[in-house]
């Protein structure tokens, strides 16, 4: 083996030199750390990235981020307008928010809320405020930010109708508004990639009789099948079992797109080299799906459904805005943006508006995600 | 043959570097050349050698990220009978409307793959006709006369139905027949091919090359001929220009680089074809292997393979040598001068 | 006519014992298949009536245009498709035979590791999300052919056998060039120790100077290893290097068989002939050779191939009997097999000599 051995050599130098150590580690890289390489790369995306990711920690942790919990309400403060924070007092870090205090417009001697630059309402992070249950399992009281005194009003994006927090309110609808679209995602994907995966690996007359279904399930119209499900939901049941049946309907929708991915991914590697050559190894059918079929597309899977969950959001939020999805005391975006069904309600608390900046932030946030997840998704082009 | 009179291109020290994220490769690095009417230059090199850039550069047809930062391409056209006009290409801007004037017109081109130059959306005898009908002021049924004209040319069969077929419709050698049609459309001066036999079998091979050879003595085009198939350049060439890394490592008629090689890359490359003439005997190999174009070797950037390589080789970028007239090598060898100093340190 | 097979020549003469490997009368037949409900229109015949056989340590060069059909009857061999019809004798190491064409995959399983393929694209054909480690060992660990502490030795020592550094097992295929691609493809399929590589236009997609190095490679592991090529390739001067006995195909059919020297320098039958006269032959003072042959028209459509011998409508030696009857393979002595009514009476030129 001495010839080879000289002829590696010179291979070596031939490519300038042996291989640097950075070069190595590209070398041995797995397809996730080329794909993380060149995802982070893409900033737009990891600046998505951050953001989901901080939503759905806002979500998981509703009741410790919330000053207060959604449920808590003061008829003193109805349509009490947004409070500017304050972190500095005296050049100490000692946070605050001015008061309110009620003015009558001269003319018109309406009642309108105005800002007591007198009153100050000292906060306190780490505050011990209303007691909640975490997750329905852990009890506690701890918040990361309250007022020192619980009975002061602290209203950071204002107030409701029934002088309920906005702002807090809003982490909780997240946990709802995010969640939906990933249940409804998981959902879809499962259906997706057992039926795409039977159309594609079995093929003949069933991949025919599916790819027939899927077209006549595609071409109805979306909107009027979730309002005609959604109206079927019986009234009488309860909370989660609603939510549970809403995003098995948004996942109905789902899967079809995705079925068809997989099948075409499927068909593709059928010709690919790589896959006869398996074969001609001798791999039994489960072990090519898992371990040679799969991987070579999942980080598209990946992509394509974090490019789908946005959907699912807009979905929901659209079924509870219309009155036909989730219904109070649950609360989502789309519940509290039932709100706003008026214009004369958004002309003049135009902070009730803030869910749908949320939702608007949550599906840019996710298909920046998406995007650069696409992009970074083969990493070997 | 170096007559002036009938010289249609000249380039000159051209440098085409592409400007990526990772660095800048040299991808044509110096290389010099001419073409005259009437002959055909071949550019013979394995892939990543840069032959197919300077032959894009000759349209201003580089893709981003390359781009031409240095040298000069000089086209000789004809305005009338007497009357020459000197364009230089490399000056022009890529999309403006002089090159734009000369691509199709002056030179044409003709690629390995006819489907990504020949649109699936439109029928063949439509493609031609349009550009018949941009260059030269033909209406319609002129320029449909003249496609069936160039289609029967080629030795398309019944080109009277393959004018209005999609090119998906034709097999690959049909496709080129077509392509070459289209190339030929407007009496080009030049003609550059780009691998164009290399996606074809071998019957099919020798039924296009015999259709350039033909169309070339016709119509005393010059003929830019790109391959990697040594045999196709023998049997073809007038000249030959050898490349390896950007470089023309050397440059001469096509007896000379075959029967008197001076090139260590060329004398090795010639070895290590397998021939139909000769039986089973191992080839001499060229070690190792093209180097990445990130890691450019330093000096002679073919030293870390070359069987005859000097300490001096690493060190110094070989100049052009010329051995005769019409011979030009690449390489420290031949250059007194680079080896002298080096002796005389080493000693 | 079809009493006499081509099969019983064959036979005839597979003197020195029993081949390692006789195909006979194969065919593969492609349906086409037509609108939502599937209807079979006709079929393709890639491969049709392919007899042939290869003896253990000789290289048998199966050449041909693209289409020919080559590639399928490669494919059948490695039993990546099942023949439609005909059978593959496969003589195992303790010299009883089996019909590869019709044992079931559980059986199929167990000659795996004797038959292995080389893939023409170093790029398609490594799993770009599998290190080199696993995919040459991938076929030890699904047969259980050794334990996993000898896996890696194994590894090991076939990459270095291939001119690999066996350091470099942990990296993924993007770290290579094409060349060494090529080499962890052989490293694959030579892993097992096979007696059989079907080689499919195994160095086609290399540069000039990486080609050489494969093919000696090649070369040498042959001589190491003690194993059998099928080497498939349209390139005729690559299958002149390597082989000792060529196989010419032309529209799913064998034309000629014979040992390589007497095929390239006397060709007896036509399409043979056009083809040598094809080749382009690098040295420019052969450049003006007289009468070269250029084939007129197209490779016939396998679908709808012409009557007769398929090769009539472009052979200019063709006579009326070639349009109605289908010549058959024919030994013309010294094992020189061709498919042409008039291979006795026809004066053909080979390629000539330097």
């Amino acid at each position: 083996m001495t010839i080879n051995e000289i002829d590696l050599a010179l291979a070596d130098r031939a490519s300038g030199g042996p291989s640097t150590e950075s070069d190595v580690r590209i070398e041995v890289a797995t397809q996730w750390q080329l794909m993380w390489w060149k995802f982070r790369r893409h900033k737009l995306a990891m600046f998505g990235g951050a953001l989901v990711l901080f939503f759905y920690l806002l979500a998981a942790f509703a009741e410790f981020f919330a000053p207060v919990n959604f449920t808590t309400y003061n008829e003193q403060y109805v349509y009490a307008p947004p409070q500017m924070i304050h972190f500095f007092r005296e050049g100490k870090l000692a946070p605050y928010v001015y008061g309110y205090k009620f003015e009558r417009d001269p003319v018109s001697y309406k009642k309108t809320w105005a800002i007591d630059k007198s009153v100050i309402i000292p906060l306190r992070f780490f505050n011990h405020g209303d007691p909640y249950k975490f997750w329905g399992l852990f009890r506690g009281d701890l918040h990361l930010i309250g007022p020192v005194n619980a009975s002061d009003p602290f209203y950071l994006l204002g107030a409701d109708k029934s002088g309920r927090d906005v702002f807090s309110r809003i982490i909780y609808s997240a946990r709802v508004s995010l969640t939906v679209g990933l249940v409804g995602v998981a959902i879809s994907f499962t259906i997706g990639i057992l039926v795409g995966g039977i159309s594609g690996l079995v093929g003949g007359v069933v991949d025919n009789l599916i790819q027939r279904l899927i077209e006549i399930l595609i071409s109805i119209p979306t909107l009027p099948v979730w309002l005609a499900l959604a109206a079927m939901v019986p009234l009488s049941w309860s909370a989660l079992r609603v939510y549970f049946m809403i995003t098995v309907i948004l996942s109905l929708v789902g899967w079809m797109g995705l079925a068809r991915v997989v099948r075409s991914k499927f068909l593709a590697l059928r010709e690919e080299d790589f896959i006869m050559a398996a074969q001609l190894d001798g791999v039994p059918r489960g072990r090519m799906i898992t371990k040679h079929m799969i991987p070579s597309f999942l980080s598209h899977i990946i992509a394509s459904i974090t490019l789908s969950i946005p959907g699912m959001i807009l979905g929901e939020t659209a079924l509870s805005f219309l009155g036909l999805g989730l219904r109070p005391p649950v609360v989502s975006w789309g519940v509290m943006l039932q709100d706003t069904q008026k214009v004369a309600v958004i002309a003049i608390y135009p902070w009730l508006l803030f869910p749908a900046v949320a939702v608007i932030i949550v599906v840019l946030a996710l298909n920046f995600l998406g995007d650069g997840l696409r992009d970074a998704a083969d990493p070997y082009q | 043959m170096a007559d002036n009179n009938n010289l249609l291109v000249q380039v000159e020290d051209l440098k085409i570097h592409f400007f990526t994220n990772e660095g800048i490769v040299r991808a044509v690095d110096g290389v010099t050349f001419d073409i005259h009417s009437g002959e055909t230059l071949c550019m013979v090199g394995e892939s990543g050698c840069g032959k197919s850039v300077t032959a894009r550069a000759l349209l201003q047809i580089v893709h981003r990220p390359g781009k031409i930062v240095d040298g000069s391409i000089v086209l000789y056209r004809q305005k009338s009978h007497d009357q020459i006009e000197k364009v230089r290409i490399s000056d022009l801007e890529p999309k403006g409307r002089e090159i734009r004037s000369i691509r199709g017109k002056d030179i044409s081109m003709i690629f390995q793959e006819p489907m990504t130059s020949l649109s699936p959306m439109y029928t063949v005898g439509n493609q031609i006709m349009e550009t018949i009908m941009l260059h030269t002021k033909a209406d319609k049924n002129q320029a449909r006369a003249r496609t069936l004209e160039l289609l029967e040319f080629v030795g398309i069969p019944r080109p009277n139905r393959i004018i209005d077929e999609y090119p998906f419709r034709l097999s690959g050698g049909m496709r080129q027949r077509a392509m070459i049609a289209m190339a030929l459309s407007c009496n080009p001066r030049l003609l550059i091919a780009d691998e164009p036999t290399t996606a074809l079998d071998v019957t099919t091979q020798a039924q296009i090359i015999d259709l350039i050879q033909g169309l070339q003595k016709d119509y005393d085009m010059g003929v830019l001929f790109i391959t990697h198939d040594l045999g196709v350049v023998a049997e073809i060439a007038d000249r030959v220009a050898v490349m390896y890394l950007g470089n023309v490592v050397e440059y001469s008629d096509v007896y000379t680089i075959f029967n008197d090689p001076q090139h260590p890359y060329t004398q090795s490359l010639l070895r290590s074809i397998p021939k139909v003439t000769a039986t089973r005997e191992k080839l001499e190999v060229i070690r190792g292997m093209v180097p990445s174009p990130f890691r450019r070797p330093s000096g002679c950037p073919f030293h870390p393979r070359c069987p005859k390589a000097m300490p001096v080789c690493s060190e110094i970028e070989p100049k052009t040598i010329s051995l005769t007239e019409n011979h030009q090598v690449h390489c420290l060898l031949f250059d007194e001068d680079a080896k002298k100093p080096v002796r005389e340190m080493a000693s | 006519m079809t009493e006499q097979t081509p099969q019983s020549q064959l036979n005839s003469i597979a003197t020195n014992g029993k081949p390692l490997l006789e195909v006979r009368n194969l065919k593969m037949y492609f349906p086409i298949v037509k609108g939502i409900f599937g209807k079979i229109t006709g079929y393709v015949k890639a491969a049709d009536d392919v007899s042939f056989y290869i003896q253990s340590g000789e290289t048998l060069g199966l050449v041909g245009e693209s289409g020919c059909g080559k590639t399928t009857v490669g494919r059948c061999i490695v039993r990546a498709y099942k023949p439609t019809d005909g059978s593959i004798v496969y003589q195992r190491a303790d010299e009883t035979t089996v019909d590869l064409a019709k044992v079931d995959s559980k059986e199929l399983q167990t000659y795996r590791k004797d038959i292995r393929m080389i893939f023409q694209d170093p790029y398609s054909s490594l799993n770009p999300r599998m290190n080199v480690f696993e995919i040459i060992s991938e076929v030890l660990r699904v047969n259980e052919l050794c334990s996993p502490k000898e896996m890696e030795y194994m590894v090991a020592h076939i990459m270095e056998q291939c001119g690999l550094r066996p350091e470099y097992m942990r990296r993924y295929p993007h770290a290579f060039s094409g060349g060494e691609r090529q080499r962890i493809g052989i490293a694959r399929a030579l892993v097992t120790s096979p007696r059989l590589v079907v080689c499919d236009e195994a160095v086609s997609g290399l540069d000039v100077s990486v080609r050489a190095q494969i093919l000696n490679l090649m070369e040498d592991l042959r001589r190491e290893m003690n194993l059998t090529y099928l080497f498939i390739s349209h390139d005729l001067s690559v299958i002149r290097h390597i082989c000792d006995r060529v196989a010419v195909m032309y529209v799913g059919k064998l034309v000629e068989l014979a040992d390589a020297n007497a095929l390239y320098t006397n060709p007896l039958h036509p399409y043979t002939e056009s083809l040598m006269s094809a080749v382009p032959i690098p040295n420019p003072n052969l450049r003006d050779r007289k009468n070269r042959i250029r084939l007129e028209g197209e490779v016939a459509d396998p679908s709808n191939p012409p009557s007769g011998c398929y090769f009539h409508p472009r052979c200019r030696y063709a006579k009326e009997r070639c349009s109605t009857e289908t010549p058959v393979l024919r030994d013309l002595g010294d094992h020189h097999f061709v498919a042409c009514h008039f291979a006795d009476e026809l004066e053909l030129t080979g390629v000539r000599m330097a």
